[in-house]
């Protein structure tokens, strides 16, 4: 254990003799999470107990792991402070977005073809949004430090973030077009028996009982988020262009800078972790190709969906852009 | 502004509620994360929030009150202010950042555990703004230290506590694993919201707040209470988890989860607030006694407000009232005596002015606990300070991992007999402090039969040597941490100036 010295110390014992003193950043993170590979079992009960066999299992047993994860570090740097400054700016910018196309009475002015197209295609998205908000919280419950931790609980609140858009945006909708597009069910019966919808909830559900924490952060951020995003932000703002619904397009690109801060975590976390065990490459290739198929599945059902719209979108763009917005974030991570 | 109030849109963003078909309900909420105590998943959904707020308005004030906090903190880390605090205080605030600190960043883990396996999407998106919280807490609470560590070594502790093996560190941890970092979604909502949260943080921020501003401690205030602001939100996630089990007949499970966890922040409460509010805190400060301050939050306050949900009062409440009178008292004269084991410099605060406070707020204090510090006094007195310090270790408590004074409540006059409660469980001889402690065991001896307390350590040769200098290596102090008295042993001189 470090030792106190008299003179005054320039940071946290624990972090050793530095040169530099670490930022806020890495002072209110740094070996946070001192439970992780603490002996002899995590937490301070019986060893045999079943969450610490869990989190030894899930965690510590984990084959996505390296000798110290305490080195990695968000490229964004965010402290909650940080964060909360941050999106306080971009929230005015939507609350601003919003006063002008309330003002301009956008919502009314769509068609009905557009508005049975965002029922089908928009609605019933707060639910395998909400599914990305879940596993992000489960990943950071599991992750080996708080510098992860960190970006995986920002990440969660993001997804809430564009739930909570969304959901104004639908209850403008129905009060313009029809009460029941707000209805519970006009978004729960699609995804719960809806055709186009049953491949993403089925790799929605069966991501939500995988507990391995690196084969969880793999599909969700290197596989199923990418994927989903890319359908989300940016297809679907390129139908709405098309259909002239400019108010929605905004919105969506509005998310994509808090996808884009998502993928820069998660790109930097996989580099991390290869640059020390070259192994680690296979472990993901792995994980990947087994859950490729179930993803690539649930995009398709989707894709379908933008080819009803009055001014549509093929398909195969749809897939083509998601399958190449995964592509870019894999190659980013491993290169 | 939007034009829509949050009222007219917020529940489409609580409703993602479906039957999951391609995975089984406990594949997706597991017993060891999210234990339902057997109520259906239907019944989860009518989980109803008390208090709603939107991601908009969450940043939006977040952002205001850390700009406020950090223009506080930069004004007086520029300032004397730390310096001059009173010695007791300083005592206060380094136990506070030491056991607190990084805690509560481990409650962003509880949290994020209910926002995954909660049970319903509306407390999971409560959950959330929780787990931000509670990061917010475990940053801000070593930030604060961390621009004071030039003027307070000492502070090392806000950062260092939970990777040592302190004696104390391990009942906190003990407890607060058990609470939330280590406990199922459901019971964490019952646990650390409901009971801990509501009840007990109410304690130590509200209590600590009131005398930090007093103090002139205007950092420590207005970091607490700000703190305080987001813990009254998100300890609302217990209310509503509390009405579902009710109404699905699980009152009793409830009851069971309240009366462990209430007994367990009972325990820690009374060394880490006792403390504090009835010893550290200048006298002249003191708003209420750490009694009074339970009477008045926890004994009507909190129970009004369990009643209101059909729940009772602990099976054990006399014995919790009994205590109210005395175990604080024996945990100072411990933490005193064993000053070397902590790391703040304890004051003894027992000088003329604050006994005869003492004997005011706890009639009989004078001959029941008076009478060790006379000893010790006279000791200081008679030049032999080293026999205020301690050659052998006391009996630690196999629940609360806090040591065992049962000898002291007896003869104090509280206790039928010094001795402790004893269980023999597979060949093994655990040692209870209270038959509360004992009980708390018994409910789950699968969680806590195998764990080794401090002294299981010693005995079983894990601390080497066995020695009180090998058990302060393992504890991780230094011997520059070592507590030593905050006040250079001036309440015994003052005592003999008093008398002379």
């Amino acid at each position: 254990m470090a030792v106190t010295t008299r003179k005054p110390p320039k940071t946290w014992s624990l972090l050793g003799e530095v040169r530099r003193r670490p930022s806020v950043y890495e002072a209110t993170a740094a070996k946070f999470n001192y439970h992780f590979r603490r002996e002899p079992a995590p937490f301070e009960m019986d060893p045999t107990a079943a969450i610490n066999q869990w989190y030894l299992e899930h965690r510590e047993g984990s084959p996505f792991n390296v000798e110290d994860w305490e080195g990695f570090r968000d490229p964004a740097k965010l402290t909650y402070s940080d964060y909360v400054s941050t999106q306080h700016d971009r929230e005015t910018y939507l609350d601003l977005l919003i006063d002008h196309h309330e003002a301009a009475g956008s919502i009314a002015k769509l068609d009905k073809a557009w508005v049975d197209t965002l029922t089908a295609l928009l609605v019933p998205l707060r639910f395998p949004l909400h599914v990305l908000q879940m596993t992000g919280l489960y990943v950071a419950q599991m992750a080996p430090s708080a510098f992860i931790i960190n970006c995986s609980n920002f990440q969660a609140a993001d997804e809430m973030r564009r739930i909570q858009r969304l959901a104004y945006l639908t209850r403008l909708l129905a009060n313009e077009h029809g009460d029941t597009i707000a209805a519970t069910d006009t978004a729960r019966e699609p995804w719960q028996s809806g055709e186009a919808w049953q491949p993403l909830r089925e790799v929605s559900e069966r991501m939500l009982g995988v507990y391995d924490w690196g084969e969880a952060f793999v599909l969700l951020d290197l596989l199923l988020k990418p994927a989903l995003d890319s359908v989300v932000n940016d297809s679907l703002a390129s139908l709405a262009v098309a259909n002239g619904d400019e108010f929605l397009a905004l919105m969506l690109s509005e998310f994509q800078r808090d996808t884009a801060r998502h993928q820069a975590w998660a790109t930097a976390l996989v580099q991390y972790a290869v640059e020390q065990d070259p192994a680690l490459v296979d472990v993901i290739r792995g994980w990947m190709a087994s859950w490729e198929p179930l993803v690539d599945a649930a995009v398709a059902g989707l894709a379908d969906l933008f080819e009803a719209a009055a001014v549509p979108l093929s398909a195969a763009d749809v897939r083509e852009a998601a399958a190449q917005a995964r592509e870019r974030v894999l190659s980013a991570a491993i290169q | 502004m939007p034009a829509l109030p949050r009222s007219e849109w917020y529940d489409l963003t609580r409703d993602m509620n479906w039957d999951l078909t391609y995975v089984t309900e406990d594949q997706a909420f597991p017993p060891a994360l999210s234990n339902s105590f057997g109520v259906p998943a239907e019944d989860w959904w009518t989980w109803d929030e008390p208090y709603k707020i939107a991601y908009t308005e969450y940043v939006h004030n977040q952002a205001g009150k850390d700009q406020g906090l950090f223009s506080v903190n930069n004004v007086v880390s520029r300032s004397s202010i730390f310096e001059n605090l009173d010695p007791g205080w300083k005592a206060a605030i380094l136990a506070h950042y030491g056991a607190i600190a990084v805690a509560e960043y481990q409650a962003s883990i509880g949290e994020a555990r209910m926002a995954r396996f909660g049970r319903a999407a509306a407390w999971r998106n409560m959950a959330t703004y929780g787990t931000l919280d509670e990061m917010r807490h475990g940053q801000l609470q070593t930030y604060f230290p961390y621009q004071a560590l030039n003027k307070e070594p000492r502070l090392d502790w806000a950062h260092k506590a939970y990777h040592t093996n302190e004696w104390g560190i391990i009942a906190a941890r003990h407890v607060f694993d058990d609470m939330f970092t280590a406990n199922d979604a459901v019971s964490t909502a019952i646990q650390l919201t409901f009971t801990f949260e509501t009840g007990f943080t109410n304690l130590q921020f509200l209590g600590m707040a009131a005398d930090a501003m007093k103090v002139g401690d205007l950092d420590f205030g207005a970091l607490i209470s700000s703190i305080q602001t987001d813990e009254a939100r998100h300890a609302q996630q217990g209310e509503p988890t509390l009405k579902v089990l009710v109404k699905a007949g699980k009152t009793d499970t409830a009851q069971n989860l309240l009366d462990k966890m209430f007994w367990r922040a009972w325990k820690l409460f009374s060394l880490l607030t006792g403390l504090s509010m009835d010893y550290y805190t200048p006298i002249e400060h003191r708003t209420h006694s750490f009694k009074e301050f339970m009477e008045e939050f926890i004994n009507k306050q909190f129970i009004d407000q369990f009643r209101d949900f059909g729940l009772e009062k602990p099976w054990y409440w006399d014995q919790l009232l009994n205590e109210m009178n005395w175990v604080h008292h024996a945990y100072h004269l411990g933490v005193y005596f064993w000053r070397p084991t902590v790391w703040w410099n304890p004051v003894a605060g027992t000088g003329p002015e604050e006994r005869a406070w003492l004997e005011e707020k706890y009639p009989g204090w004078n001959d029941s606990f008076g009478k060790y510090w006379d000893v010790m006094g006279d000791n200081v007195r008679a030049g032999r300070p080293e026999l205020t310090l301690p050659e052998t270790f006391p009996i630690v408590c196999n629940s609360c991992q806090i040591p065992v004074c049962t000898p002291a409540g007896y003869a104090a006059g509280y206790l039928d007999s010094p001795l402790p409660y004893q269980l023999v469980r597979d060949g093994r001889k655990y040692t209870f402090c209270s038959e509360p402690c004992q009980w708390v065991f018994e409910q789950t001896p699968e969680q806590f039969a195998g764990h080794l307390s401090i002294i299981d350590r010693l005995l079983g040769g894990i601390i080497q040597p066995p020695t009180i200098e090998g058990a302060l290596a393992y504890m991780g102090l230094s011997p520059e941490e070592c507590g030593v008295d905050g006040n250079d042993y001036a309440w015994a001189t003052a005592t003999a100036s008093k008398t002379a």
